[in-house]
């Protein structure tokens, strides 16, 4: 039996971890979000209580009544929930109706605060005196902060009470609804989830707790105003870009192979773009084709115009189209063109020179040897370059302030950063991520190497 | 002896001409294209350093620098919000480098030192992340942030970038290690250097350039990135989210000024680690 | 007819002269072997012939052709390249057919004779596979096949064998004789290994720092070198040189050697004569020395260094005056290190050569 060494696996661990937890994890997360709908509906209890029996869900947005109310000492987790309604209740001393020393609780509702320390903290308060004329004049204290324990004393309005200490409760709604089949539910729900008309009677779900899977993102993501020109203006400048870039590319790989004088310094200047940001580049040319830029001061210098002409504006859409090419142009060429280097670099010479030897032209030599040995490069290439073109972003945003010309990439933003919409986002995450995958598909179908066929 | 032929002689010169013809070519197709690198950079670098008054101007100038001044430069880096985002970029591309070398290498390692099964799953999986679109990740990261309560933090932002950063950071380290000869560790190993000391003496001085390279590399990606960056930060912007934002209130030279003060990096950079392109990129498409 | 003249063809590489003035005419369906040293210019030669780097001046002709300027397609020749130059991309077969389909022959034709070329190496079943996963010996073969394919007039091969280990090379020398021989077209073969030169050329070229030392048969080159270089790069152990003294002794011109003297060969007295009172180098095989382990008046007494039993023989290595010499002995002649044995050097064997350019003289 051979030992197996797990020395390479201990040094893969690492990576495998944190592209588990930031790669894997988000990535599936994502997924997920998009078609998964965190609040579809709202779990009513059958007590006030979330650990009571469920008594049935009612959808988000479902219009329903109020029949009760009830305190519920608050979870720090919810405290800064939205739509929460609370009352106070405190803890009070006084003298009950029968003379005896009491100590209980008592809600705000029954408690006028009379007096506060300087920070606000209550001190003493007199009990409200209770309106209409069949209600019981009497105000309950109860054991503990819920008006469901029971009543230890009873107290007359007027009474001045101590305040001991103060508990915030969140309310709980009995509410009735029906759901999606017609059927009418009752039971207990935590006011945050539940919007409260005027009329303190009726309401409508706001928020839930219940995930649903849900095709409602994607629908919302395709009826989205947006959508179709992002696609339209993504695929066009993907057919645009690429092929323009390849030939870019090769010329300038072929020019560094050539060995001039000077090639260490065209290398560099090649690859600088290779280092610069989408937005650099897309203020650089921002300031070519603005209305008081380069370009025009070039024309005007030389007489071609009178007057500065606007380029960038949702009258000259096409200008915009042209001035994004010509940046990503600019900036995603080097990559390319590196790696046409590297695999022109890996062809021998010797193999060139038996393809010259035995009969090929250049042009032979091009289509029937070079070609085919840089087919895996190209792979690599045109996948990589596509991946960023379905990406392209900070371009779009600096030369079209992302409204006249919208691109996939800047509808994701805008769905998350404006809209606050993180699932339709992830929708459009998706897409771009199934257009990504199905471009890549298809290069490796159609650029197949032959050590695949073999 | 036979004297050559005026045909020959007339050949050869066709040849020559010929082969003159195609250096001369060569020369003006490299020039061309390194103008249509540098014009817009050189532009935008004498925008950066005049006065706002010649940035607003039109036409505008084509002598460069006139009048010369740092008035633009300064009004963009006195602006809200830069020097925090300069800060801010900083630490965040410094960690990147730091944890993404920190984790990369062992796993570079690894592929280059050892067969073991599921190496190539290894590899296939290391190419197949670093094909997944930034954009895809930034959504759930920033709701997965938000839940943990780490948004909005250039760390987590940091940690996104790792993730960014390691797939290409691991083979180009694998590529490093795999271009230092196993025997001359070996080698170390038989004049008495533990495995260690044989890493440390022999195999680490020879891959510390190409590892720099490879950091670099990681820094300027991690600088440059947007998305991600204002997907993710708020309050504490790097430069890119923070210019991003300001872009549609901010006047021409602050754009021009942000624009070329992004680049510099690029422009330092690309110097020291050209000659490691295609070490980079050759091994990863491969 | 394809012979191949060379004709002062010099061939630099900034200040470095790879080729310096060489001339060499291979006849027709000659074989001839281009050997040297590493970085002698033999492979630049080759390559000057093949087009793949034209001559800075001089003229090559082949078949009666001026070729000089021509590429390398224009040539009609085949090649064999060091490192085989197979394209990865394609099927052996399609590797073999490729300058056939470059140069457009016809369908039936290319498969006559891509499968003819195939059984002539034997990879008929290597045909349909990608050379991947191939070893070096049937890349080598694939190679080669190629190359016999275009049916060129003029083959030439660039240190076929280098990269095949020691067995293998054997092998193959022995098989790619034959099958040159069959095949009938003139070729040119550069290797750097002189054992290589001898066993297959039909003649050879012996090159060093640009310049043509020598061309002739292989059993001339190896017994009438032109000069020392020659002399001590082909042949293994290499030719064993001494300095002597020349002298005349009674009109009799003998030469001192260690404290021995040796007799010049009366047809080469008066050459030798010319350097009396001067040094002169002496050369002999050490196969051509007769090993006495008896005192005997006309051999020289030496003492035996070493002693290597090489099986077929054992070599001794000697001391004379100040020079190391090699003795090739029988096997079964028992002699040890450090006994004393007597050489008896056979006048006609011996090369005197001149000091200074070490050039071999001859009658």
């Amino acid at each position: 039996m051979k030992k197996r060494n797990w020395t390479p696996y201990w040094l893969i661990l690492p990576t495998l971890i944190y592209l588990a937890l930031f790669f894997a994890y988000p990535m599936v997360r994502g997924l997920i979000l998009s078609v998964w709908d965190d609040e579809a509906s709202l779990r009513l209890q059958s007590t006030a209580s979330i650990t009571s029996d469920a008594a049935g869900d009612l959808p988000q947005g479902t219009q329903i009544r109020l029949l009760d109310r009830q305190g519920n000492l608050l979870s720090d987790e919810v405290a800064d929930a939205a739509n929460l309604l609370t009352e106070q209740w405190f803890l009070a001393t006084g003298v009950d109706v029968e003379g005896n020393n009491i100590e209980g609780w008592v809600s705000e509702n029954r408690l006028r605060i009379r007096e506060e320390a300087e920070d606000g903290t209550p001190i003493m308060g007199t009990i409200r005196r209770k309106l209409g004329s069949t209600a019981d004049p009497l105000t309950d204290i109860h054991e503990s902060a819920s008006s469901v324990s029971p009543v230890i004393a009873k107290v007359e309005a007027r009474t001045e009470l101590f305040v001991q200490e103060v508990a915030t409760l969140e309310v709980w709604f009995q509410i009735e609804g029906e759901n999606e089949t017609g059927e009418t539910l009752t039971g207990w729900v935590p006011s945050r989830f539940i919007q409260v008309y005027g009329d303190e009677e009726s309401g409508r779900i706001d928020r839930a707790n219940q995930g649903a899977f849900t095709l409602e993102f994607f629908e919302k993501m395709v009826n989205d105003r947006f959508f179709w020109p992002a696609v339209r203006t993504t695929l066009l400048l993907m057919l645009f870009i690429i092929p323009a870039q390849f030939v870019l590319a090769t010329v300038m790989a072929l020019v560094i192979q050539a060995r001039l004088r000077f090639n260490s310094i065209f290398l560099y200047i090649f690859s600088i773009p290779l280092g610069v940001s989408d937005l650099a580049v897309g203020i650089l040319f921002f300031s070519i084709f603005t209305q008081n830029g380069l370009l025009n001061s070039v024309l005007q210098g030389l007489g071609l115009i009178t007057q500065a002409q606007p380029y960038l504006t949702a009258d000259t859409r096409h200008w915009i189209l042209i001035a994004i090419w010509l940046a990503e142009l600019w900036r995603a060429t080097s990559i390319v063109m590196v790696i046409v280097v590297s695999g022109l670099q890996a062809i021998s010479d010797e193999v060139l020179e038996a393809a010259e030897l035995f009969g090929a032209s250049f042009w032979q030599r091009l289509w029937h040897v070079i070609l085919p040995l840089l087919k895996p490069s190209l792979q690599v290439a045109l996948i990589l370059r596509t991946i960023l073109a379905v990406q392209v972003f900070a371009v779009v945003i600096a030369l079209s302030g992302g409204d006249i010309v919208t691109v996939l990439a800047n509808e994701t933003f805008r769905q998350y950063f404006e809209f606050r919409n993180g699932n339709v986002a992830s929708a459009y995450a998706v897409f771009i991520l199934a257009l990504s995958m199905l471009s890549a598909v298809f290069y490796l179908r159609a650029v197949r190497t032959q050590q695949e066929l073999s | 002896m036979s004297k050559l032929t005026s045909e020959t002689i007339a050949l050869h010169k066709r040849m020559q001409a010929r082969q003159k013809l195609n250096r001369t070519f060569a020369y003006v197709t490299a020039i061309l294209i390194a103008l249509w690198i540098l014009i817009p950079i050189f532009f935008i670098f004498s925008m950066a350093f005049t006065t706002q008054e010649t940035v607003r101007s039109y036409p505008k100038n084509f002598l460069p620098f006139i009048p010369f001044s740092t008035e633009t430069m300064q009004f963009f880096l006195n602006s809200a919000g830069i020097v925090p985002g300069v800060i801010n970029s900083l630490i965040v591309a410094i960690l990147t480098l730091v944890i993404s070398t920190l984790i990369a290498a062992p796993a570079g390692y690894a592929i280059s030192r050892y067969i073991f099964p599921g190496r190539n799953f290894f590899r296939l999986s290391i190419l197949a992340v670093r094909a997944f679109p930034i954009v895809v990740l930034s959504i759930p990261l920033a709701v997965l942030f938000i839940r943990v309560g780490m948004f909005d933090s250039i760390y987590s932002l940091a940690l996104m970038h790792t993730a960014l950063a390691l797939p290409t950071t691991i083979l180009v380290i694998g590529s490093v290690f795999a271009s230092v000869p196993y025997e001359l560790e070996e080698a170390a190993q038989v004049f008495g250097c533990t495995p260690f000391q044989a890493f440390r003496h022999v195999v680490l001085p020879l891959v510390l350039p190409g590892i720099a390279a490879s950091a670099v590399f990681t820094f300027v990606l991690s600088w440059n990135e947007v998305f991600a960056a204002s997907i993710l930060t708020v309050q504490n912007r790097t430069l890119p989210a923070q210019v991003l934002f300001a872009l549609s209130q901010s006047s021409e030279a602050y754009q021009f000024a942000g624009g070329f003060f992004m680049l510099i990096p690029a422009l330092i950079f690309m110097w020291f680690i050209r000659k490691y392109l295609f070490n980079m990129w050759g091994q990863v498409s491969k | 007819m394809a012979e191949i003249k060379i004709e002062n063809v010099t061939k630099r590489f900034g200040d470095f002269t790879a080729v310096d003035n060489a001339n060499l005419t291979i006849e027709d369906k000659e074989f001839m072997v281009l050997v040297g040293p590493s970085g002698c210019g033999k492979t630049t030669l080759l390559r000057s012939i093949a087009g793949l780097g034209m001559a800075d001046e001089g003229r090559i002709m082949i078949g009666g052709r001026d070729v000089t300027y021509l590429p390398p397609r224009e040539r009609q020749i085949s090649m064999v390249f060091q490192s085989y130059a197979i394209f990865p991309h394609m099927k052996v077969y399609d590797n073999i057919a490729f300058g056939l389909k470059m140069t457009k022959v016809d369908k039936k034709e290319i498969n006559r004779r891509v499968n003819e070329a195939a059984e002539l190496l034997h990879i008929e079943e290597l045909l349909d596979r990608y050379p991947n996963n191939m070893s070096g010996g049937q890349r080598q073969r694939v190679a080669v096949a190629r190359a016999i394919a275009m049916q060129a007039e003029v083959l030439l091969m660039d240190e076929p064998l280098s990269n095949l280990d020691a067995l293998l090379r054997l092998e193959m020398r022995a098989e790619l004789k034959k099958l040159l021989a069959d095949i009938n077209a003139t070729t040119i073969y550069v290797t750097h290994d002189q054992i290589e030169a001898l066993s297959m050329g039909d003649r050879i070229a012996v090159m060093k720092d640009g310049l043509v030392q020598q061309v002739d048969q292989p059993t001339t080159i190896y017994d009438r070198p032109a000069n020392s270089f020659v002399g001590g790069f082909i042949g293994n152990p290499p030719m064993n040189f001494m300095t002597g003294q020349v002298q005349k002794d009674n009109g009799q011109i003998l030469v001192k050697v260690g404290d021995s003297l040796l007799t010049p060969a009366s047809f080469i007295q008066e050459q030798v004569g010319k350097y009396e009172g001067d040094s002169i180098t002496v050369g002999i095989r050490a196969e051509n020395m007769e090993t006495l382990v008896d005192p005997t008046t006309d051999a020289i007494p030496v003492t035996v260094d070493v002693v290597e039993p090489l099986g077929s023989q054992n070599l001794l290595t000697v001391r004379i005056g100040d020079d190391r010499v090699k003795v090739s002995t029988h096997p079964d002649l028992a002699v040890r290190a450090g006994q004393k044995v007597w050489l008896r050097f056979p006048a006609e064997k011996i090369r005197w050569i001149e000091r200074q350019s070490g050039k071999v003289l001859y009658s």
